[in-house]
C-alpha cells in the first residue's frame, strides 16, 4: 500500500490521473514507483473504459530521475545485477510508452531530468511551463542519457541532440518547445483548466487530443542567453566525428560565456560517459526505439558491473552521497578512454541476458514508425 | 453459372457477418475490415546477430559510416521528409537538371565544412583509404551524383595529381583540392574514344622558347566529352592527349590545365559545352571540351613516369611505351574499386526496399474466404529475390575483398588488382542492374514513384557498366590476362601463382554423377564445379587460341573470334573468385547461428550461379540430371533461406530513412491525412 502511494491514481470520467508523489525526493523514480507505472499503463490499455492518461509530478519536480542511490548501495554491496533489473524495468516502461496505444499526456511542470524524460518525452503530447527545467546530467554521474535518450535526442534539429545529451545542459520550457522535447507549452496557472478540459475528450483519438492542446498553447520567447539560439555552434562543433573533435571545434570558436561554459562543462564530466554516450546518440539516430532500449540495457550493464570503467560509482559518491562535486574518473583523460574500451560497452555483458522487450499489438501508425 | 456466383457472393458476406465477433465500441466498422500495414519487425525473428553480421558485410570504419548517415539526416539540404511517421533522406529527382546539380555542389560543400574529406588526399595508408572508401560508399548510398561528383574531383582528378605527380604538384595541389580550392575534373574520354585510351586524338606539344606545353584539339572527334564537373563547377582539368617531341609521338601523357577562374568565368583558348540531360546523375555536371592552342606551364606535366627538360628533350625511365602506358594507367585502379563496391551498396538499398515490401504486402488468397498471402511466402517471389539476396551477399565480400588488396597495394600486386577489379567491377555492376529491375517489379506500381527509389536507381546506376572501361571490354581483359598468364606457365613449365589459378596445378576435379543435397551443399563440391569450369574453359579458349595462330592469325584477331569463350572464362573466373570470398569469410566465423545462415547463402550463390550459367550443360561438366538436382536444391534453399529474409537484409546496414517510403508503413505514408 505505502508503495503504491508514491503514484497517486485519480479517475475521471475516461482519463486517469497519475501523480508521480515523492515531492521530497523530487519525485525519483524508486523500483516500486517504475513497477506500479508498468501495471497501471498494461492494464489501461487493457481497459476500454480508459482513453487517456495523463502523468504529472506532486511539488516541484515533475521527476528528477531515476532513484540511483539505491542501485549505488547494491552495487557496492557486490550486487549490480538488482540494480540492472531496477534499468530493465524502467526501459520496459519507456518502452511501453514510446509505443502506447492511447494517448499520455505529461505535465512537466517543473524539474524533468533522465529518467523523468524517460517517463515524458516519449508519448505524443508534452506540456512545458514557466517552472520546467530540463536536463540529462547523466554524463556528470559517470552514466549516460538512457531511458530511451538515444532514441529522442538524437531526433532533435541538428546537433543539438549532441550538446544536450553530452553537456547535461539545462534548458528551459521555452527552449523545450523550439527544440520540439515539448510538444505544448502554457502557463502553469492553466493547468487545473486543461486538465478538466482533458478529462472532458472522451477519446483517443490524437487529433482530438491535440486540438484541445493547440487551442491553449502559447509561444513562449526564448530567453536571450538560451543555447538554442547557437544553433549554429552547436551544428558546427556538435557535428564532430569524436568527443576530442567536438571540444576542439567549440576552442576554435570565437570565445565567450556561453562556450566557455559548454568546454566547461565538457571537461567537468566523466571521460568515459562521454565516448559512450555521442556513440550512443549517434547509434540512435539509425535505430528503432526498441533497439536504442536494448543496446542501452547492454551499456548500463557494464557501467554497473564497472568492468570498464567505475565512474558510476565515483560519479555519485561525489555528487550524491559526499557531494564534494569533485569526482576522480578513471579514465581520467579523454585519450586514455580507447576506442576498444567504448567498443565493450556495446557488447553483450557476459551471463547477462539481453533486454527482454514485451511484445507490442494494435500499434498507432506513429508507434510503428519508430520500431 | 450466374447464380452459382451469386451465391457464392452471398455465402462470403453471410461468413463475414457470422464470423466477425461484435465489435468492441471504441473501435470503429472501418478500421476492422480494413487492410493493415503490420510491420515485418512484429512478425519475423532475428536468427542470428544483425550488429555482428552488418559488421562483418561492411568490413571497415561502421561508426564513421554511421556519423556520415547521421550528418545527412541533420541537414536541411538532403531534403528530409515525413512519410508515415518516419523520416526519410533522398534527393528531389523531380528538380530540373541545374537545380540538381547546384543541390549536389551545396551537399559537397557542407559536407566539407564538417571534416568528412578530411585526409581523403594529404593522408596516407591502408587506415586512411579505407575510412576514405566507406565514406564515399555512404554518400553513394544517398545519392549517387554525390559519390561520383566527389569521386571526379578526389578519385580521378586528386589522385591523378597524388599519383601521376610529383613533390611539386603535391605541394601545389593536393591540400588546395582536400579543401576545395580548385575543384578538378578529368579530361580522358573524348568523342571518339573511350574505352581505347591510347586512340586519343588531343595533341599536346612543347614550345622551348617560352618553356610552355601548348594543347590542341585538333579536330571535333578530338573533343573530350562526358567529363564531370566541367560544364558547370571544375576550375581545373587533368587533361590526357599524346604528347609530340620534335615530330615524335611519345604516346599518352597527363597535364594540368586551368579552364575556369575562381568566379568561374572559362579561360581564354578553352571552349565548354554541357552534355545535356541524362536518365540519371543528373546532379554531376558533365560537359565537353576544346582546347585551342592552351598554353601551360612546363611544370604542369604529371612527370612520375615522364618528363620534358626546359629545352625540350623527353626523358623517361621506362623506354617500352606499352609498359610507360601501363605504369601510368595502373593507379586508376581505384575507379573500379570504388564502382564494384558502389554498386553492391546500390543492390542491397534495392533489395532491402523490395524485401521489406515482400513482407509486409499481400496479394490473393489461396481459399475463397481465406487471407491474403505475404509477398514472399510465394515460392515464385522468393525464387525471385531471395538468389539476389545471395549473390549480393557472395558479392559484398568480393568487394570487400578487393577494398582490401587494393589498400595494401604493392607493385607485385598490381596486375592481380587489375585482373580481379576488372571481372569485379564488370559482374557486380551488371549484378545490381539485374537486381534493381527485379526488386522494380516485385514492389509492383509502387516502383515506378521516384521515392520509393528502386526504379530511379536504375537510371541512376546504369553507367557503372560502361564508365572506367566498359564491362564487356573489361571480361575481355581478364581472359587475356588468364591466357598470358597460362601460356607464361606453360612456356616456363613453372606451377600457377597468383589469381586463385593454383588448382590448375593439381589434376582435374572429378564430380559426383549422382548429386545429393549434401554433396550440393558441400562447399568442396562447390569449389570443384567451379574450379573445373575455369580450368576447362582456361585451356579450351588457349587451345582455340593457339590453333589460330598456328593457321597464321594473329593473337589479337585470334581472341576476337573466341569473343564467346573468353565471355564464359571471364565470367567462370570472377564467380569463382567470388565464391572463394565467402567461403573465406564464412571460415573466420565462429560456429554458430550467423555462421549456419552464412553457409546457406553461399550455397544459394554457388548453386544458382551454376544454374543460370549454360556453360555447364554445353560443356558437359554436368548433366541434365544433376542440373535438374541443382534446380530443385535452389528452390529448397530458397525456403530455408526465406526465414532469414528480414535478418538478412536489416544486416546491410542501411539506415530506414536512406530507404524508400515503400519499405515501411506504406499505407500511412499514402494516407489521405498525408497529402
Amino acid at each position: 500500500m505505502a508503495s503504491h502511494s508514491q503514484v497517486l491514481e485519480e479517475e475521471k470520467s475516461s482519463v486517469r490521473i497519475l501523480t508521480l508523489n515523492r515531492p521530497k525526493q523530487l519525485n525519483a523514480l524508486s523500483f516500486q514507483m517504475i513497477s506500479r507505472l508498468l501495471q497501471l499503463f498494461l492494464a489501461y490499455e487493457e481497459d476500454p473504459s480508459v482513453k487517456l492518461v495523463i502523468l504529472k509530478g506532486q511539488g516541484r519536480a515533475f521527476c528528477a530521475g531515476g532513484d540511483v542511490s539505491a542501485v549505488v548501495r547494491d552495487i557496492g554491496q557486490g550486487n549490480w545485477r538488482l540494480g540492472a533489473k531496477f534499468f530493465a524495468d524502467e526501459y520496459m516502461l519507456n518502452y511501453v510508452m514510446a509505443t502506447y496505444t492511447k494517448p499520455q499526456v505529461s505535465i512537466l511542470n517543473g524539474i524533468v531530468m533522465g529518467g523523468g524524460a524517460g517517463v515524458s518525452v516519449h508519448g505524443p503530447f508534452r506540456i512545458a511551463t514557466e517552472n520546467t527545467v530540463f536536463a540529462m546530467p547523466e554524463t556528470v554521474l559517470g552514466l549516460f542519457p538512457d531511458v530511451g535518450a538515444s532514441y529522442f535526442l538524437s531526433r532533435l534539429p541538428g546537433f543539438f541532440g549532441e550538446y544536450v545529451c553530452l553537456t547535461g545542459a539545462r534548458l528551459d520550457g521555452a527552449d523545450m518547445l523550439a527544440c520540439g522535447l515539448a510538444t505544448h507549452y502554457l502557463p502553469s496557472t492553466r493547468l487545473t483548466a486543461l486538465e478538466a478540459e482533458l478529462c472532458r475528450v472522451d477519446s483517443s483519438d490524437p487529433t482530438l487530443v491535440s486540438a484541445i492542446l493547440d487551442a491553449c498553447t502559447q509561444n513562449p520567447h526564448l530567453k536571450q542567453q538560451s543555447a538554442y539560439h547557437r544553433l549554429d555552434v552547436i551544428d558546427r562543433c556538435f557535428s564532430g566525428r569524436t568527443v576530442e573533435e567536438i571540444i576542439a571545434a567549440l576552442e576554435r570558436e570565437a570565445s565567450d560565456d556561453w562556450i566557455s561554459t559548454t568546454i566547461r562543462a565538457l571537461k567537468k564530466a566523466s571521460p568515459a560517459s562521454l565516448k559512450i554516450s555521442l556513440r550512443s546518440i549517434r547509434e540512435g539516430r539509425l535505430q528503432g526505439v526498441g533497439q536504442c532500449l536494448s543496446r542501452e540495457y547492454r551499456m548500463v550493464c557494464h557501467v554497473l558491473k564497472g568492468d570498464i570503467s567505475k565512474d558510476f560509482v565515483e560519479g555519485c559518491r561525489a555528487i550524491l552521497i559526499d557531494k564534494d562535486k569533485n569526482p576522480k574518473w578513471e579514465p581520467w583523460r579523454l585519450e586514455e578512454m580507447k576506442d576498444r574500451m567504448v567498443e565493450q560497452y556495446f557488447k553483450r555483458v557476459e551471463e547477462e541476458e539481453d533486454l527482454k522487450l514485451p511484445a507490442r499489438k494494435n500499434l498507432p501508425a506513429l508507434a510503428m514508425a519508430k520500431l | 453459372m450466374s447464380e452459382n456466383r451469386a451465391l457464392q457472393r452471398a455465402n462470403i458476406l453471410a461468413n463475414h457477418i457470422l464470423r466477425s465477433p461484435p465489435l468492441p465500441s471504441s473501435l470503429s466498422l472501418a478500421r476492422e475490415v480494413c487492410l493493415q500495414y503490420s510491420p515485418p519487425e512484429l512478425n519475423e525473428s532475428y536468427g542470428f546477430d544483425v550488429k555482428e553480421m552488418r559488421r562483418l558485410l561492411d568490413g571497415h570504419n561502421t561508426e564513421d559510416r554511421d556519423w556520415l548517415y547521421g550528418l545527412m539526416m541533420q541537414s536541411n539540404l538532403f531534403n528530409r521528409k515525413e512519410r508515415g511517421g518516419k523520416i526519410f533522406v533522398s534527393p528531389d529527382y523531380n528538380q530540373t537538371m541545374e537545380q540538381q546539380r547546384e543541390i549536389t555542389m551545396k551537399r559537397i560543400w557542407y559536407l566539407l565544412e564538417k571534416g568528412v574529406y578530411r585526409g581523403w588526399l594529404t593522408g596516407s595508408g591502408p587506415e586512411a583509404e579505407l575510412k576514405k572508401l566507406a565514406l564515399l560508399e555512404v554518400c553513394g548510398i544517398y545519392d549517387h551524383s554525390l559519390s561520383i561528383k566527389l569521386g571526379v574531383h578526389f578519385f580521378l582528378w586528386g589522385n591523378a595529381v597524388k599519383f601521376f605527380g610529383t613533390k611539386r604538384h603535391h605541394e601545389k595541389w593536393l591540400k588546395n583540392t582536400e579543401d576545395y580550392i580548385v575543384k578538378g575534373c578529368f579530361a580522358m574520354t573524348e568523342l571518339g574514344h573511350g574505352s581505347n585510351v591510347r586512340g586519343i586524338e588531343t595533341v599536346t606539344t612543347y614550345d622551348p622558347r617560352t618553356g610552355e606545353f601548348v594543347i590542341n584539339t585538333p579536330c571535333e572527334s578530338a573533343q573530350k566529352y562526358w567529363i564531370g564537373g566541367a560544364a558547370k563547377h571544375a576550375t581545373h582539368t587533368i587533361v590526357f592527349s599524346q604528347l609530340n617531341i620534335n615530330g615524335t609521338n611519345q604516346g599518352v601523357h597527363a597535364f594540368i590545365a586551368q579552364i575556369r577562374d575562381e568566379d568561374g568565368t572559362i579561360c581564354p583558348n578553352i571552349r565548354v559545352a554541357d552534355c545535356g540531360h541524362k536518365i540519371g546523375l543528373n546532379g554531376v555536371d558533365n560537359g565537353r571540351i576544346w582546347f585551342d592552342n592552351l598554353r601551360i606551364p612546363r611544370e604542369n606535366l604529371l612527370n612520375s613516369v615522364a618528363d620534358v627538360s626546359p629545352d625540350g628533350e623527353y626523358v623517361s625511365a621506362i623506354k617500352d611505351p606499352d609498359q610507360r602506358f601501363g605504369a601510368f594507367m595502373a593507379p586508376l585502379t581505384s575507379g573500379r574499386v570504388t564502382i564494384a563496391s558502389s554498386a553492391i551498396y546500390s543492390a542491397k538499398v534495392g533489395l532491402a526496399i523490395a524485401l521489406r515490401y515482400s513482407l509486409s504486402r499481400r496479394a490473393f488468397s489461396l481459399t475463397a474466404n481465406g487471407p491474403e498471402v505475404l509477398l514472399l511466402d510465394y515460392p515464385s517471389h522468393q525464387r525471385r529475390l531471395l538468389p539476389l539476396l545471395a549473390k549480393t551477399y557472395a558479392m559484398s565480400f568480393a568487394a570487400n575483398d578487393l577494398k582490401m588488396i587494393y589498400v595494401k597495394r604493392t607493385p607485385e600486386t598490381n596486375k592481380a588488382i587489375h585482373v580481379v577489379s576488372s571481372g569485379l567491377k564488370a559482374v557486380l555492376t551488371w549484378h545490381n542492374m539485374h537486381t534493381l529491375q527485379e526488386c522494380r517489379e516485385a514492389v509492383g506500381g509502387q516502383g515506378v514513384k521516384t521515392e520509393n527509389l528502386v526504379g530511379q536507381l536504375k537510371g541512376e546506376f546504369d553507367v557503372q557498366t560502361t564508365f572506367e572501361g566498359d564491362n564487356n571490354v573489361l571480361m575481355q581483359q581478364v581472359s587475356k590476362a588468364l591466357f598470358a598468364e597460362y601460356v607464361s606457365c606453360k612456356k616456363r613449365n613453372k606451377p600457377f601463382r597468383g589469381l586463385g589459378l593454383e588448382h590448375m596445378n593439381s589434376s582435374r576435379p572429378v564430380l559426383p554423377t549422382q548429386l545429393s543435397s549434401s554433396t550440393l551443399r558441400c562447399s568442396q563440391f562447390q569449389k570443384n564445379v567451379f574450379c573445373l569450369r575455369e580450368r576447362d574453359l582456361l585451356e579450351r579458349f588457349t587451345s582455340e587460341v593457339a590453333q589460330l595462330q598456328g593457321r597464321g592469325e594473329s593473337r589479337e584477331s585470334s581472341f576476337l573470334v573466341n569473343h564467346e569463350l573468353a565471355e564464359d572464362l571471364g565470367k567462370a573466373f570472377t564467380e569463382k573468385a567470388i565464391l572463394q570470398t565467402i567461403l573465406d569469410a564464412e571460415a573466420k566465423l565462429p560456429a554458430g547461428s550467423s555462421k549456419d545462415v552464412l553457409g546457406l547463402v553461399r550455397s544459394m550463390y554457388a548453386l544458382i550461379s551454376i544454374e543460370e550459367d549454360p556453360s555447364f550443360l554445353r560443356y558437359g561438366y554436368l548433366s541434365r540430371d544433376n542440373v535438374g538436382d541443382v534446380r530443385r536444391e535452389v528452390s529448397k534453399l530458397c525456403g530455408e533461406v526465406r526465414p532469414h529474409a528480414l535478418a538478412l537484409v536489416t544486416s546491410f546496414g542501411i539506415p530506414d530513412a536512406f530507404l524508400g517510403p515503400i519499405a515501411f508503413n506504406w499505407v500511412e505514408a499514402n494516407a489521405w491525412s498525408s497529402v
